[in-house]
């Protein structure tokens, strides 16, 4: 909503510099987000007197105009084809003026002649729109010299209000006023209807509906004469078909209007406040939409048949074409203003062409109504027409207002376009809107507010909004006004005392602390800590997008039923994620285009996974960990990381938060769960004998369908298993120190390659009893003279009793049985 | 053993004393080295050294010599002794005053071990913000993602058609065929989590809870999916004040005590009096300086828009079975994207959600 200093000024009835009107406007919730000032920076841009007007010796279209500005005559070369004749009023930019497009007047040769400044147009000085030719000043009484801003009045300071959706009030200048107001505790007085030039009356007993009609005059102040009774007038029929969606229907009749273009000052206002000028009527109903923030609508008398107005629904298919010249197939449940025959508006959203003002109107129909805002509201998003119209309607305007309204209006047409106004308007109110009845408890304000309000205070605030108030011993009884749908409750009213009030003036207290009953829980724990730990390992943390393309599933082997967005923004973001892969590769196929030597990379996100049976997927939070690349060693590039780097950083992850060792054993059923390993070089990853995730080496061919290249590895891990899995386990005990040392044998195993060592290590230990306390891998070899197919591994054990110091025979004997069982389990070869 | 025998023990026992005594010193100055020192010494020393295969003679001696020669060797090999600890010594002391005063290591080299990790900037600051309020007695909730209609929106009193659901537009999800098509879809806002919370507990309750959220919006200022956080108190007798005295209070943790903070009112359909919060604009800091030239940041209001709040609405509470008589609470929520661009200076929220490692890395 673009709100004008001016135009607010006049209606508040006081005036405020703007800074500490902004300000008020915006700690009443009437947020100003913007204030552009007009009329501003024009200062050497004067008024000027044509004195004589020469050829251009060079070019036809251009001529010599000699221009007085006050002080001087001087030459300016224009292009215009409306320079007045000399004696008439131009507007010159003087040398030094800058304009609003950037232009900074200099003295200039135009074919050869130099020109002492530049004649400007509207749209040169960012006044109006029209660009067709300079401006001639008639009708204004300036002299030669006065600045353009006074000569024009051009000064105004436009507010840009980002409004709330309850505050359909303040979507007029009026609105806005009777806020300021209440916040400044100055009364507020609704302006009188100006009574229009010349007025007609129709005989009242020609109506067909007699009880609708009333006399406009009724509503407007001061005397107008009647000219005469209306010739040739059918007077207007309204039929209300849908009364819960058509609530009030006003319509009034001008007569003998003539098409012009409105005034300089009415053009300026509303292009000020955003909008175009169009022709003296359709000016008017800008005017009453943007000081009364009631759209109304003007339609061609003439072209409507039937003098008849019948507000329906459309019937599903019909057509209509708007005044945008838009084809329109509408639906059952848009709402039309239909003449005799057919449809001439889509109601509360936009006109039809077939009825719409133009060039040669004579008699013009006016139309102020209430309609009900979620029926507009669902035309205008089927639609897609957003106007100022429907935006107003939708939030919902005054039904009340709707006679008022109409007699402003109907003057105002009269008085833009100098027709005669039909005294007799049409009020139909087939559903009359009650004011909301409400009490208020004082106490209630200060509990809710922990602020006392004396009722005094309430009674000033509520009242200047419009309310009415009868004193009751717990506080009021209030009716509250129309205007404001949003004031339903009570709570609307203490809303509404505070907001007045401001908030800046309640005070700061601090709620007694009650302990926190549970604390966090223990999965937002760990994804906290998961996260810390990840990051800690070395891997940079990631956030995808949850959305991803039904295609990238695919390519990564994912789970392809998925959640499905209806209304996606992209086929690209259509599916929501059965698997964090998905995102991580993108991460990686990212940093692969940029050349990056490595990649190491973690989320921490939800999945989803639809649920037969159930309106909601499940959603499950994982870890997902990529990488991929040199190591982080850099005397030797061509070094890449492999299952061990991934294997080593869940383990630095997990370690401290599961506190015990965390396995990866080979599982056949992986091929299965995680299609998307390498057969071969993935495994699943346990804490005990629990199953907490997997990780690998990426397939070859999921590696080539994500369009990634080398060996990527990934490595999940569920988190609600984890989160079970350690708030199932104990703390760990403390145990004795040793006290006695131990004695470390070696044994070299010889394996077929298929062996896995862990295997072999917990085969020995086994062997060993409880003298062996650990059994550690320090070497792989393969090659001569351990044969093909087959690689030495060799294990220091650890042998220690607790309670004595062993002695080398005590040893000895306990390693043969060592070797032996090796050699029997893994038919292996123990080279001694 | 003959008389002859027994004097060419005794010479070979002079001999070898009278040599071993000239030779050492020399040798063990020539050494250069440990090693070469251990060597000279074990020449003299060893198992094979030349003095401890005389002195396995001892016993060829004749008794009356025995004693003389024995104390004489001893006191040769405890001056050997002495003379290879000094030397020892004077090597290894020359060994560290060459490493100490020669050339310097390349101190520039890269550090051996693991990658650089880093959490998320949105993860950073979620955390942080969740911890503020955890101090304040706040538990920390979760909700899911995919969420009903009626949590999202009707439960929290916004009216159906209204244009306050056009502030938040929806990403829905498609039922299975003849389903409502409205009925799930993604949430767009924490708020869900306030319903969820109230359905499952009842009052006194102080809770956050932070996560992503989505609308159909996507440009420099707005991405698809982003983070929230949210945070709401039931009790008997919370009132505007306390919801200020928190949110005041917050703040001026994360921004600094001497941050402006304002109160102006505003709209939310699941609150009232509902609110908006600026905190003056750290990048001008204006409350300081009013003279402060034009900011981008604020552009020149001096004021960041950061929280929305305001008392739980009565709606609220008749839908999820409170008395809106006896309970009174508040609620606010606020963008965690927003402070994170405002904190470390990204101009484009859609950097991140990039996931480029060249922007990660940054920080």
């Amino acid at each position: 909503m673009l709100a004008s200093h001016k135009w607010l000024t006049e209606l508040a009835g006081f005036s405020l510099d703007s800074e500490t009107l902004a300000q008020k406007l915006t700690s009443a919730g009437l947020e100003v987000e913007s204030v552009t000032r007009h009329g501003e920076g024009l200062e050497p841009v004067v008024v000027a007197e044509v004195c004589q007007i020469r050829p251009h010796p060079q070019r036809d279209k251009l001529r010599l105009v000699e221009v007085f500005d006050g002080q001087q005559r001087s030459e300016v070369v224009c292009g215009a084809p409306n320079v007045p004749e000399p004696g008439g009023r131009v507007v010159l930019a003087q040398l030094g003026a800058s304009l609003p497009g950037g232009i900074t007047i200099a003295e200039r040769k135009l074919a050869g002649v130099v020109s002492c400044g530049m004649l400007c147009s509207e749209s040169e000085l960012g006044i109006g729109s029209d660009q067709d030719g300079i401006v001639v000043l008639q009708d204004i009484d300036a002299r030669p010299g006065t600045p353009i801003a006074d000569a024009l009045d051009l000064r105004d300071v436009v507010y840009e209000i980002g409004l709330t959706p309850n505050r359909p009030d303040c979507l007029g200048h009026l609105g806005l006023a009777r806020d300021l107001c209440a916040i400044e505790g100055k009364s507020f007085a609704p302006p009188a209807v100006p009574a229009p030039g010349r007025l007609l009356s129709a005989p009242t007993d020609q109506f067909p509906q007699g009880d609708a009609v009333f006399k406009l005059s009724n509503l407007w102040s001061g005397n107008c004469a009647s000219d005469g009774e209306a010739v040739g007038f059918a007077p207007v029929r309204v039929d209300i078909r849908d009364p819960s969606r058509c609530l009030r229907y006003g319509a009034a009749l001008v007569s003998g209007v003539a098409i012009a273009p409105s005034p300089f000052a009415t053009r300026y206002r509303l292009h000020v406040l955003g909008h175009r000028a169009i022709n003296n009527v359709v000016d008017a109903t800008n005017l009453i939409l943007l000081g009364f923030g009631h759209p109304i609508h003007a339609f061609d008398y003439d072209r409507l048949e039937g003098s008849r107005i019948e507000v329906r629904l459309a019937q599903s298919g019909e057509k209509m074409t708007t005044l945008d010249g838009e084809p329109r197939s509408l639906s059952e449940d848009d709402l039309l203003i239909c003449d005799g025959g057919r449809p001439v508006a889509l109601a509360g959203v936009m006109g039809g062409g077939n009825s719409e003002i133009h060039d040669g109107t004579e008699r013009v129909l006016i139309e102020c109504a209430y309609f009900d805002p979620r029926s507009i509201r669902r035309t205008s998003k089927r639609t897609g027409l957003h106007t100022d119209s429907s935006h107003r309607f939708e939030r919902g305007v005054d039904p009340a207002a709707v006679p008022a309204v109409l007699a402003h209006s109907a003057s105002l047409v009269a008085r833009c376009a100098g027709g005669q106004l039909i005294e007799q308007g049409l009020d139909v109110n087939p559903t009359p809107v009650s004011r909301a009845k409400v009490g208020l408890r004082l106490g209630r304000v200060e509990t809710l507010l922990g602020l006392g309000l004396e009722a005094g205070e309430v009674k000033r605030i509520l009242t200047a909004l419009g309310c009415e108030l009868s004193e009751r011993p717990d506080g009021f009884d209030v009716l509250c006004p129309t205007h404001r749908p949003d004031m339903v409750r009570e709570v609307d009213l203490i809303e509404e005392l505070a907001r007045v009030h401001g908030y800046e003036h309640i005070p700061t207290a601090v709620p007694s602390v009650r302990p926190s009953q549970r604390g966090t829980s223990p999965e937002v724990l760990m994804v906290r800590q998961l996260r810390e730990r990840a990051a800690a390992a070395g891997l940079q943390e990631s956030v995808n997008f949850a959305f991803v393309a039904p295609s990238e599933l695919m390519d990564a082997r994912l789970p392809t039923e998925a959640a499905v967005l209806a209304n996606p923004m992209s086929e690209e973001r259509s599916v929501l994620r059965t698997g964090l892969l998905a995102g991580l590769a993108a991460n990686l196929r990212l940093a692969q285009r940029h050349q990056l030597q490595r990649f190491a990379q973690f989320e921490v996100g939800r999945v989803f996974l639809p649920q037969a049976g159930q309106d909601l997927p499940h959603e499950a939070y994982e870890l997902g960990v990529m990488v991929w690349g040199q190591r982080a060693l850099w005397y030797d590039e061509r070094d890449t990381m492999d299952f061990f780097d991934l294997k080593g950083v869940l383990e630095a992850t997990l370690r401290p938060l599961v506190g015990s060792h965390v396995t990866t054993v080979p599982e056949p059923e992986l091929n299965g769960s995680a299609p998307y390993l390498h057969p071969k070089r993935c495994a699943a990853l346990r804490l005990g004998q629990e199953t907490l995730g997997h990780l690998g080496e990426l397939h070859p061919d999921v590696v080539d369908a994500l369009e990634l290249t080398g060996r990527p590895l990934y490595g999940l891990v569920r988190i609600p298993d984890l989160v079970r899995l350690v708030e199932d386990s104990a703390s760990p005990q403390a145990s004795d120190l040793p006290r006695f040392p131990a004695s470390i044998r070696d044994v070299s195993v010889v394996v077929d390659e298929g062996v896995q060592a862990g295997e072999v290590a917990s085969q020995l230990s086994q062997a060993g009893g409880a003298l062996v306390t650990e059994v550690r891998l320090f070497d792989i070899y393969r090659g001569k003279p351990v044969p093909a197919g087959s690689k030495s591994l060799a294990f220091h054990v650890v042998y220690r009793d607790p309670m004595s110091t062993l002695t080398d025979k005590a040893v000895d004997k306990v390693h043969t049985k060592v070797t032996r069982a090796a050699e029997q389990y893994f038919g292996a070869s123990v080279r001694k | 053993m003959s008389e002859a025998d027994t004097a060419d023990v005794v010479t070979a026992f002079e001999q070898g004393l009278a040599e071993a005594a000239e030779g050492y010193a020399a040798a063990f100055g020539r050494a250069t080295d440990e090693h070469a020192l251990r060597a000279q010494n074990a020449r003299l020393l060893g198992p094979a050294g030349s003095l401890t295969k005389l002195l396995k003679r001892m016993s060829q001696l004749p008794a009356d010599r025995r004693r003389e020669f024995g104390k004489r060797a001893n006191e040769l090999k405890r001056a050997i002794d002495v003379a290879f600890e000094e030397r020892l010594s004077e090597l290894a002391r020359a060994e560290r005053e060459a490493e100490l005063s020669g050339p310097m290591l390349d101190v520039s080299l890269p550090g051996f071990g693991r990658l650089p990790g880093r959490v998320h900037l949105l993860s950073r600051v979620k955390h942080e913000l969740l911890d503020l309020f955890a101090t304040m007695g706040f538990d920390v909730a979760d909700g899911p993602e995919v969420e009903l209609h009626e949590n999202n929106f009707d439960k929290l009193g916004f009216p159906p058609d209204h244009p306050a659901t056009d502030m938040q537009d929806t990403f829905f999800m498609k039922g299975p065929p003849g389903s409502d098509p409205r009925a799930t879809l993604l949430r767009t806002h924490t708020s869900t989590v306030q319903v969820r919370e109230m359905l499952r507990r009842k009052p006194p309750l102080a809770v956050v809870s932070a996560g992503h959220v989505y609308r159909r919006d996507d440009d420099a200022t707005h991405s698809p999916m982003f983070m929230q956080l949210e945070g709401f108190m039931v009790d008997r007798g919370v009132s505007f004040a306390h919801l200020k005295g928190v949110l005041t209070h917050f703040l001026r943790r994360l921004f600094g005590d001497d941050v402006p903070v304002r109160f102006r009112p505003s709209y939310f359909p699941f609150v009232e009096p509902g609110g908006e919060v600026d905190v003056g604009c750290g990048i001008c800091q204006r409350w300081k300086r009013p003279d402060a030239g034009a900011c981008r940041v604020c552009k020149g209001s001096g004021w960041i828009e950061i929280l929305g709040c305001g008392m739980i609405h009565p709606v609220v509470f008749e839908q999820v079975g409170y008395d809106p008589e006896t309970n009174t609470g508040f609620a606010f929520g606020m963008g965690i994207d927003r402070v994170a661009m405002m904190r470390y200076g990204v101009g484009d929220v859609g950097l991140l959600y990039s996931n480029d490692a060249r922007f990660l890395t940054q920080f």
